[in-house]
């Protein structure tokens, strides 16, 4: 397994690393006004390492990540978008790993997967 | 930052005048969740309204011509369902007020907010300049209606409104 990329500010931390053909990003903290860059960087990471090797799946674990902000999730609106707009063949699926305990998930993780249920699937764990 | 609070009481309140930067936004938002996990006692009623303050607080930070802000909330007591008000205040630019007008006429006239959210979400997919999803997700997530009021030509009160079920009680 090698990381992609690592991120770690005082209140947000983030990690995309390869475990063979898939991808896995974990996402922690407080995902904030001041984490917009930091989640950009990761997710464009994250999506150039995906094209390079032909990833299929990418899972995502959100499950200690206390709060993302709307501009953060417009960041994984336009990351979705990239993969929406690769040839069929070479999309690959996102799997996002949510906490039942942080309420907000499942509503932010719903309107996400409505904007593209084919490709978004989210697993409480 | 001044602020005054009362957890019990027929209705609870919580009142903040400062001036909020990024690093705040999140420190007041903790605050609020323990405020409203108390005066609420449902963790999905209090994760919808934190999500709310906090929305609106970020607001204020990016189009607040001088900074300073109010922020109200108030929860009603009792046993029946809780009334939530989040008012928010700050003096803004006209662009900023006409672009809060244009989205909660959008929000009005969409069959739902949840329906105006997801058509928000793709036609801001691939702009670059702020996320422009703020104040439609406080209405599609966290189920609540906005009202806007303009006061002394450049001060904005946004009003947020909701519902939670009392403890153990009907929704």
């Amino acid at each position: 397994m090698s990381d992609l990329v690592n991120i770690s500010t005082p209140d947000f931390a983030g990690n995309a690393r390869r475990d063979g053909d898939n991808l896995l990003l974990s996402l922690r903290g407080n995902a904030d006004y001041a984490a917009v860059d930091s989640v950009e960087q990761l997710l464009a990471k994250a999506h150039a390492e995906a094209v390079r090797v032909g990833t299929k799946e990418a899972s995502v674990d959100l499950r200690e990540l206390e709060f993302m902000n709307s501009s953060c999730f417009k960041s994984f609106v336009g990351w979705i978008t990239e993969i929406q707009e690769m040839p069929d063949k070479d999309q690959y699926k996102v799997t996002f790993l949510s906490n039942p305990k942080m309420h907000w998930q499942k509503r932010s993780l719903h309107s996400l997967r409505c904007f593209s249920v084919e490709l978004i699937s989210v697993v409480e764990a | 930052m001044t602020g005054t609070a009362t957890p019990t009481g027929p209705n609870a309140y919580v009142e903040l005048n400062f001036r909020p930067n990024v690093q705040l936004v999140s420190t007041v938002r903790r605050f609020v969740s323990e405020f409203y996990q108390k005066a609420l006692g449902d963790p999905d009623g209090t994760a919808r309204v934190a999500l709310a303050t906090h929305e609106l607080l970020e607001n204020a930070v990016k189009y607040s011509i001088d900074g300073d802000t109010t922020i109200r909330i108030e929860v009603t007591s009792g046993d029946a369902p809780r009334s939530v008000s989040i008012v928010l205040r700050n003096r803004t630019d006209e662009v900023h007020l006409a672009t809060i007008r244009e989205l909660l006429d959008g929000i009005a006239k969409a069959p739902d907010a949840f329906t105006f959210y997801q058509k928000l979400i793709a036609s801001k997919a691939k702009t670059k300049e702020g996320s422009g999803l703020g104040l439609a997700r406080i209405c599609a997530e966290g189920e609540m209606t906005i009202a806007l009021r303009v006061i002394e030509g450049d001060i904005v009160e946004l009003t947020a409104t909701t519902t939670v079920p009392a403890p153990g009680g009907q929704p």
